[in-house]
């Protein structure tokens, strides 16, 4: 593997909220071989393939609205627009800052419908994402029609939180494909928490979904997302309990079966069984 | 750029980067700065391995504690396999607690995991000596996966005043991951490492046929009882209980409008019962 190929390897595996620090640590890593690694073409991409998948938002520079990046609402280079602002902007996808934002309207056969979707998403992400303070952190949601597509219309929702000082961070990802023709939505959903205090601790979860027969109004597509929304968030906490009370108790006991810590000056004593003691 | 900025960048990266692919990732960082690899090494704990002692036909962990060169010395035959010329081996007293304490830690694991692999290695240091103690256990019924991996390193300092007493440092680090995948989660894994420090003061009884070196055994089980434990509820508190709060404030199940509504109502019962 390439040198290239491996810091693009690390900048992808970025936690949510992290990737100031870990572009640091590779600094340090790299500076005496090959100073430049950072903008070997590979890397580039790499760093921009991380942001769109990663739906990374960012506040828009001069404005109070958090503007978000993913494949489907780039323009051309580094420009992405955004239908909710009515703006096109010019994203870095090194330092993740969203600048030069200009007014913009997407052309789309879809525009009615984009609107109607966009009027419903406002009302559900301001009843279900809370807003986040840090810096690094923020909620975006957009709504996309990409023009090599025109019969599918990209509905993103990105959440982001950031807590350096507790070593936490965490991000929502949803990201839905509307089509007007089969009227069906199909997609990703997915959650990731990092805890790094003393450890490293990452959950990663993600879930295919796809619901047919989905009305054609703005309403109703973003009725169904709500749905599918909150039983994905419901299985991840049921999914979480479960194994708490599960594999994880199966794995060490909280106390031996006697419900006693162990005497060990008496350990000699216990008399297990060879079969017990794993002995063969 | 110093050898110890980039041991510390390494460790930064390895500490966010995935918790699953530490082995892929040490391999990497190793690749860009080749010097750091003994020190890397030795500063990061991966999920054991398993050999099975040709001698005795009992499974045994692998570390860098019991590894020289290619070959890595069995707990129990206390043979290196492959077998090597002049492979260090422990004194005869550190070997002798290292037997009791392989005992030892063979009950403890019967009676807290219930099945796994256990393994003790000690050795000789100039004020005192030292040990590592590995206890790992995994599963896999259908849809979930689990593993655990803990790695208890103790040194114990014999110079004390007395020697009554001896000072033991203990830093400990347990390896979980969890994982499941079906139809109503999709894919979920839930992985990683904690690790924890404790110093203290002990003192030394005289215990069984070893007598006080009987002792240490006893003082070192209780401490890795006992961080095992505390550590146990640790993992609980930040894998079960911190991600789904994170998982929370990133998206509420409920409507928000409902949440701030049912705070005002709260509010106001409180004040109307203290009367204000």
């Amino acid at each position: 593997m390439a040198s290239a190929e491996v810091v693009s390897s690390f900048v992808q595996g970025t936690p949510p909220g992290e990737l100031k620090e870990v572009v640091q640590s590779i600094q340090a890593l790299t500076s005496d071989g090959d100073p430049s690694l950072l903008q070997h073409p590979k890397v580039k991409a790499a760093f921009q393939n991380y942001n769109e998948s990663q739906l990374v938002c960012a506040k828009l520079s001069g404005g109070s609205q958090h503007v978000l990046v993913s494949p489907y609402n780039r323009l051309e280079g580094n420009k992405y627009y955004d239908t909710t602002t009515s703006t096109s902007f010019t994203f870095d996808h090194t330092t993740q800052k969203a600048s030069n934002p200009q007014s913009y309207t997407h052309d789309s056969t879809n525009n009615d419908l984009i609107s109607s979707i966009q009027k419903s998403l406002a009302t559900h992400v301001a009843e279900h994402y809370p807003a986040q303070s840090s810096a690094a952190a923020g909620s975006a949601y957009t709504v996309a029609s990409p023009s090599e597509t025109p019969t599918e219309i990209a509905i993103l929702i990105s959440a982001t939180k950031a807590s350096p000082q507790n070593f936490v961070s965490g991000r929502w990802r949803t990201t839905l494909l509307y089509n007007t023709g089969s009227r069906t939505l199909t997609g990703t959903i997915a959650a990731q928490v990092h805890y790094y205090e003393d450890g490293n601790v990452a959950l990663n979860t993600t879930k295919q979904v796809s619901e047919n027969n989905v009305g054609d109004s703005g309403s109703e597509i973003v009725r169904v997302l709500a749905k599918l929304e909150k039983q994905y968030q419901e299985e991840v906490n049921r999914a979480l309990v479960g194994m708490n009370e599960g594999s994880f108790r199966g794995l060490r006991r909280q106390l031996p079966v006697t419900r006693q810590r162990i005497e060990w000056e008496k350990i000699r004593g216990y008399g297990l069984s060879d079969n017990l003691k794993g002995n063969k | 750029m110093s050898a110890d900025t980039q041991l510390d960048a390494a460790l930064d990266l390895l500490r966010r980067l995935s918790p699953l692919e530490i082995k892929q990732n040490l391999a990497k960082i190793t690749q860009l700065v080749p010097d750091i690899q003994e020190d890397l090494l030795s500063a990061v704990d991966q999920p054991l391995e398993v050999a099975r002692c040709k001698k005795t036909g009992r499974d045994y962990l692998l570390c860098d504690y019991n590894r020289d060169g290619d070959s890595f010395r069995s707990p129990w035959s206390n043979e290196f396999d492959p077998p090597i010329d002049d492979a260090a081996y422990p004194s005869d007293r550190v070997r002798r607690m290292e037997v009791e304490a392989n005992e030892a830690f063979t009950v403890y694991r019967s009676l807290y995991y219930e099945g796994g692999i256990g393994s003790v290695y000690l050795w000789d240091q100039d004020d005192g000596f030292a040990g590592v103690v590995l206890l790992k256990k995994e599963s896999g019924r259908g849809e979930d996966t689990a593993g655990w991996d803990s790695i208890h390193v103790v040194e114990v300092d014999e110079r004390g005043k007395t020697s009554k007493s001896a000072h033991y440092k203990l830093t400990s680090t347990v390896i979980l991951h969890l994982g499941k995948d079906n139809d109503a989660v999709g894919n979920l894994t839930l992985a990683g490492s904690l690790t924890r420090q404790v110093e203290s003061d002990l003192a030394i009884e005289s215990i069984g046929s070893l007598g006080r070196d009987g002792g240490h055994v006893a003082n070192i089980g209780r401490l890795v009882e006992d961080m095992e434990g505390k550590m146990r509820n640790q993992l609980q508190e930040v894998y079960f209980g911190k991600a789904k709060d994170v998982v929370g404030d990133l998206r509420s199940v409920a409507s928000l409008g409902q949440v701030e509504q049912d705070r005002r109502t709260q509010r106001e019962v409180f004040q109307s019962m203290s009367g204000k």
